[in-house]
């Protein structure tokens, strides 16, 4: 037989296993970010590109400078060479790759993002954390209002409408859940023309007003320029998630238990919460917090469509001007956000599933 | 001991299929007396378990309306609403064992408050005193009173069972249907089971339907036999006749495919499988795998009486106790 359970132990072995996750999970990263880097760097060959846009920089700059004019060519080359070497020290481009990307990975790795190369914050930082920093928000408050509303709308419709399995409101669920085949920005191309264009009611794009309002009518604006994307990602999200979910329950509501909780004669709605939501807790809570960080990166091509300043423009900017530093940046956060959300995950599971819990403990105690 | 709880008259459940309509149970009645025990046996796919689901109104999707009457206790439960049966007949009236019951516990829930749940749900009891009186019903099943606190993968499958049989019989119901609830356990364990069982009936008075198609555990606990076949029941019989002296030419071949020990007889499969209930035939249903069937078998036999307590749906009874099988 078992052995009797006791808070204490209880507690070893979650923090035995929370310290084993928490090593795998600094691995994973790990190789995460270094991938990145290397991409990012194209194996080193971004040096190459660097190279020559700081000689031709070089050039340029002793060229138009009237100090000069005079020199003969010989010296001026001698000049520009001096100057191309002195930034390829300060940039460590003669260092050979490999050396850099493992400085660049133990940087990464404690935070330390850098400093930009041809970009800057609003406010004129060239800090990658005050760049990413300031961009943030938008994409925060845009995609967590449109997320967190088609999850709990998803869920809680899904739930009512796996009692009326095959009804008409079901049946036409399926019938329009093929509509999420199209992604946001499809359905915010004619959103904008139709509500912006041919109905002029709500702004095309940005965030707010161009002189911003003050107070109560600047959430006002930030309001209006926020429905259309959400109505954008709703709408391209929204019948498949509760079609996904339905199905989900139906299955879940098949199981033997909720069968005999029938036969027990329990109310639905008990039936509903202690048999079908309680047992798939995990996974929904799984599905919850993976929403929640595929927040943080934004989306690219639905922020150029609506012109909002959010992460996912920021990174198209980044690619387009070969900016590494925040490329990097950006995805070293993405990467520690998801691996503590796996984390907090691994911790739930334990917490909420008896069977993770208590067999988890069997084999941490033999 | 025999004034009736339970008394069933033409019950009838139909499926609705792609094929057609299918008819599960038809026109079967059957009376259980107080502390009585009914065992229905049959092969799979008889209607056994829809006859269970049409007791217990846990009816799948497809099911068609219910026809015939089912009076418990004196009470007639067609005319009941959904929330009536539901409140007062589910558990206080009728309980069930399920057939799969392995998994007829919540996984993360503990077996205590699962036993529990019928008394604070229906009797509006508190935590404290259902928990109590599961403890009591787990020692009557043979369980420890300390496994309520345990989750039900701690247990082994013969305690889940036995755990299930504890809920079924906690809120004190007149009648337990049990569907198949030793099928999928060892035969060490079906023992211990059928005499948990056997202790509940004798202590408690409880009446049982004991739904089965294990010809040999049946026999322990059955003080009356019914017999299915292809939706309808064939044979229905008080246990002692129907195992010495079985009616029908489908009981005879059933009996003859038990293995006996220290028997020379090799034990009989019956060719053949039963009629599609989509498309029934429309005489005696057991007609194409008879070994006996005459001319009269194209017409639907009714149930002669063959002995005070036998009735056999079968024309070879027609006049009453003529032939007598075997």
């Amino acid at each position: 037989m078992m052995p009797r359970r006791s808070w204490g132990r209880d507690l070893r072995y979650l923090a035995l296993y929370l310290v084993k996750r928490l090593l795998a999970l600094l691995v994973t990263v790990l190789i995460g970010v270094y991938l990145t880097i290397v991409v990012a760097n194209m194996g080193g060959q971004v040096d190459e590109l660097r190279r020559v846009q700081i000689r031709s920089e070089a050039f340029e700059q002793v060229r138009a400078d009237p100090a000069f004019q005079e020199m003969a060519s010989a010296e001026r080359n001698a000049l520009v060479e001096r100057r191309v070497a002195l930034e390829v020290e300060r940039l460590r481009l003669d260092e050979p790759f490999v050396l850099r990307s493992v400085d660049y990975l133990q940087r990464a790795m404690r935070l330390d993002l850098g400093r930009a190369e041809q970009m800057h914050s609003d406010a004129g930082s060239r800090r990658v954390s005050d760049i990413i920093v300031e961009r943030l928000p938008a994409t925060l408050l845009l995609f967590g209002t449109a997320n967190l509303l088609v999850f709990f709308v998803a869920v809680g419709s899904a739930l009512w409408l796996s009692r009326r399995y095959g009804g008409r409101v079901d049946r036409l669920v399926i019938a329009l859940a093929p509509s999420s085949a199209a992604p946001g920005w499809f359905y915010g191309i004619f959103l904008i023309l139709a509500f912006a264009f041919l109905v002029p009611l709500l702004p095309p794009g940005g965030m707010v007003a161009a002189p911003p309002p003050q107070g109560l009518a600047y959430a006002i604006s930030l309001a209006r320029h926020m429905l259309l994307p959400v109505a954008a990602m709703v709408l391209s999200s929204i019948f498949v998630s509760i079609y996904a979910w339905r199905t989900f329950f139906l299955i879940h509501a098949s199981e033997d238990y909720v069968e005999m909780a029938r036969a027990k004669g329990l109310p639905s709605r008990l039936i509903e919460r202690r048999y079908i939501l309680r047992p798939t807790l995990a996974p929904i809570i799984t599905n919850f917090l993976l929403m929640l960080i595929g927040l943080w990166s934004g989306a690219i091509i639905l922020e150029q469509v609506f012109n909002w300043p959010g992460l996912g423009s920021l990174l198209f900017q980044a690619i387009g001007f070969r900016d590494t530093p925040v490329i990097i940046g950006g995805v070293v956060i993405f990467a520690y956000l998801l691996a503590v959300t796996v984390l907090l995950l691994d911790l739930l599971y334990a917490l909420l599933d008896p069977r993770v819990r208590i067999l988890g403990e069997g084999r941490g105690g033999a | 001991m025999c004034d009736a709880l339970l008394e069933v008259e033409g019950l009838t459940l139909d499926y609705h299929t792609r094929g057609g309509v299918m008819r599960a149970v038809d026109d079967v009645g059957f009376t259980v007396g107080r502390g009585e025990a009914l065992v229905v046996l049959g092969e799979s796919g008889c209607g056994k378990s829809s006859l269970a689901r049409a007791l217990m109104r846990l009816l799948p999707r497809n099911a068609g309306g219910l026809g015939g009457r089912v009076r418990l206790a004196g009470r007639e439960l067609h005319p009941l609403d959904d929330e009536t049966f539901r409140r007062e007949v589910q558990w206080q009236g009728l309980a069930l064992v399920m057939q799969a019951s392995m998994n007829a516990l919540n996984p993360v829930v503990k077996v205590g408050e699962q036993v529990a749940e019928p008394l604070r749900v229906h009797l509006g009891w508190e935590r404290r005193r259902a928990l109590a009186r599961a403890a009591e019903v787990f020692e009557l099943v043979g369980l420890p009173g300390d496994f309520l606190r345990r989750y039900p993968f701690e247990l082994s499958g013969g305690m889940r069972q036995r755990a299930v049989l504890a809920m079924a019989l906690v809120a004190e119901p007149d009648l337990v249907i049990l569907d198949e609830p030793t099928s999928a356990l060892d035969v060490l364990t079906q023992a211990g089971i059928m005499n948990a069982l056997k202790r509940v009936k004798a202590e408690l008075g409880t009446g049982f339907i004991l739904i089965t198609h294990d010809v040999a555990t049946s026999s322990e606990l059955a003080d009356q036999v019914a017999l299915m076949y292809a939706g309808q029941l064939v044979e229905m019989a008080d246990a002692a006749t129907f195992f010495s002296a079985p009616g029908h030419p489908y009981a005879q071949a059933l009996m003859a495919s038990v293995p006996k020990l220290r028997q020379r007889e090799r034990p009989r499969a019956i060719p053949g499988e039963p009629p599609s209930l989509l498309d029934p035939p429309v005489g005696c249903r057991f007609a194409a795998r008879c070994p006996r069937r005459f001319a009269d078998c194209a017409r639907l036999p009714p149930a002669f009486a063959l002995a005070p307590r036998q009735e056999v749906r079968c024309w070879l009874h027609q006049q009453d106790g003529m032939e007598d099988g075997v």
